[in-house]
């Protein structure tokens, strides 16, 4: 019994008191800096530098350059960097160049990746205060 | 020994199965040769997504925080913070809204605050705005209660305020 007690806490790991607005950037903006929140964002525009959020979404007409440290990641888009996150999602339009930090990761069929995958525990995304410098 | 004494029959029609597939090779060589992706697995969600989930508009909710430049040729909504400059053509400022630096649009709505500038054709400050700077207008709107730190210029247009949202963003593809 106590085995089956273990499996229930990597989705009290995900569970929010309340449900944040979801934030979006549309197909016409631009930004150009540090996003960071506590809920929701989708990208669906161009972005250029570090994203600190709990989900992110990156639309199919999204395009990032820099940074993404989330819980979440559903990328439809194109990134060009790095991301850390506990559960990575690359769908079939994904376009995806750089590193992926991840516990765990899907690659829908059709998405495109260059790169690497490194896995990391879970207690590596919970320590996450400064990113590590690495070639890109 | 019974066990080594079966008949073979319970393998023929597992051999006769791939052979209705070598019937129509051509048909699937040439199927393949079309469609090099799985484009028919991935046109519907592609279709769906893209119809459905690609807004124009912006809306920063008030969990997020932008620091730097916020450009769009669309509209923008900031129930947020901003701490950079924001252009768009049309820019709501909500009411619990903070923005540092300089809003430029077409028509800018202010219910929140703004630390900086506001330069825009048509600017409306609600009751609850606070405004501390500059605005640059045309035509404004300002409601009982709003709070002006800042000269108000109708020189919109006159003096070299460049036109907001003329640059394209989404080259893509």
């Amino acid at each position: 019994m106590a085995a089956f007690l273990n499996l229930t806490k990597p989705q009290q790991r995900g569970r929010k008191p309340e449900p944040m607005p979801v934030s979006q950037l549309g197909t016409a903006c631009l930004v150009r800096g540090v996003l960071d929140t506590e809920g929701e964002v989708e990208i669906h525009g161009t972005f250029h530098g570090r994203i600190n959020a709990d989900c992110l979404i990156l639309g199919a007409m999204g395009n990032v350059e820099g940074d993404i440290v989330a819980r979440e990641v559903r990328i439809r888009g194109r990134l060009m960097g790095r991301v850390f996150a506990l559960n990575v999602l690359l769908e079939e339009t994904a376009d995806v160049t750089g590193r992926i930090f991840h516990n765990t990761v899907t690659v829908a069929r059709g998405a495109r990746f260059e790169g690497r995958m490194p896995w990391r525990p879970p207690s590596y995304f919970e320590a996450l205060d400064q990113l590590p410098e690495t070639q890109p | 020994m019974t066990m080594f004494t079966r008949n073979d029959k319970d393998t023929a029609p597992a051999q006769a199965a791939p052979q209705p597939a070598k019937a129509d090779t051509h048909q699937t060589a040439a199927a393949m040769a079309e469609t090099k992706r799985p484009q028919a697995y991935a046109q519907p969600l592609n279709a769906a997504s893209s119809a459905t989930h690609a807004p124009s508009v912006s809306v920063i909710s008030k969990a997020l925080k932008i620091t730097g430049q916020l450009e769009s040729t669309e509209d923008i909504q900031i129930e947020g913070e901003v701490d950079g400059d924001v252009r768009a053509v049309s820019v709501v400022v909500g009411a619990n809204a903070k923005v540092k630096g300089t809003v430029r649009g077409e028509q800018v709505q202010l219910s929140g605050q703004v630390d900086g500038k506001i330069e825009a054709k048509k600017v409306m400050l609600t009751r609850t705005a606070r405004m501390s700077g500059d605005v640059v207008h045309q035509d404004i709107t300002i409601e009982s209660g709003a709070y002006i730190d800042g000269h108000c210029r109708p020189e919109y247009g006159k003096t070299e305020v460049k036109a907001p949202g003329l640059k394209t963003v989404s080259s893509g593809a």
